[in-house]
């Protein structure tokens, strides 16, 4: 297959990520839709390594990797913690910086 | 048509609708497993691009570790399994999600297609890859020696980086004591 083909399959997926964080208001599948545009950047890493025969691309993958672990861990315990302090999590009710 | 191809077009539908899942169940769990196809489905592609080592962490870690302590979260914060319904006070933001949604995947498969990101893609390879794997003598030797020999200082930020993650979840998750009153 062409390195295009996989970069379409790349920008769907990235595309219906952005959708989901601009239009979900629970924040849990806010955080999905982010994790489908990071595993969206890493097919198009994988599939650069690939064309262009360099192991530059895996180590990118590898480093988003732990982004995205380092990433979910905080966000969760945010997202945690603001559901302790008022039982609504949705977004769109969160307009308030005070805990 | 060859076995890669087929693969390729298999792959890329389960994708790409395990993808649309995520983003339309109105049930966080489904969403959840739904994100899960997603991941294991991009790990053969990872597969089909050759990246051996890469596709078992996405595996292990991804699918695997993240996942589960996603899950867990989603389970506990959603009593009943059902998102709260009522209606919606800013429906504008559909039309407008589903607009930008749009523009940004005919950007994408226009850069794809029309070569204005890959035209030169042989041309800037540096460092070759295959014979990076035949010298070393597999994928994750290749991977290890690319990993610890070019981006060593890399790899010791990311150790910095999960242990602040860590500290940070230890930190939000703890409930709060009679010293903070």
């Amino acid at each position: 297959m062409p390195l295009s083909a996989f970069l379409t399959v790349s920008g769907v997926l990235f595309a219906i990520g952005a959708l989901g964080v601009l239009v979900r208001k629970n924040p849990l599948i806010m955080f999905m839709s982010i994790e489908l545009m990071l595993n969206a950047v890493n097919l198009s890493f994988m599939a650069f390594a690939h064309f262009l025969d360099s192991a530059q691309g895996w180590i990118f993958v590898f480093l988003t990797l732990t982004v995205a672990a380092a990433e979910v861990v905080v966000g969760l315990a945010i997202i945690v913690s603001i559901f302790r302090s008022r039982t609504n999590i949705d977004v769109d009710e969160l307009n308030s910086l005070k805990g | 048509m060859l076995f890669s191809q087929i693969a390729f077009y298999v792959l890329a539908v389960i994708a790409v609708a395990s993808a649309l899942g995520v983003v339309l169940n109105r049930n966080a769990v489904y969403s959840m497993l739904s994100l899960i196809l997603n991941l294991l489905s991009l790990a053969l592609f990872f597969l089909l691009l050759g990246g051996l080592f890469i596709a078992t962490i996405q595996v292990l870690i991804y699918a695997g570790a993240v996942m589960v302590l996603f899950l867990f979260v989603v389970t506990m914060l959603t009593p009943g399994g059902q998102a709260p319904q009522g209606d919606d006070p800013l429906r504008w933001q559909w039309g407008a999600g589903i607009g930008m949604g749009a523009i940004l995947v005919g950007a994408l498969v226009w850069a794809g297609f029309t070569g204005a990101i890959s035209s030169d893609a042989k041309a800037a390879g540096v460092s070759s890859l295959t014979s990076a794997i035949a010298a070393f003598g597999g994928n994750t030797e290749a991977f290890g020696m690319a990993l610890f020999h070019g981006y060593s200082f890399p790899f010791e930020i990311t150790g910095l980086l999960l242990v602040v993650a860590a500290l940070g979840a230890v930190t939000l998750g703890r409930r709060p004591t009679h010293a903070d009153e």
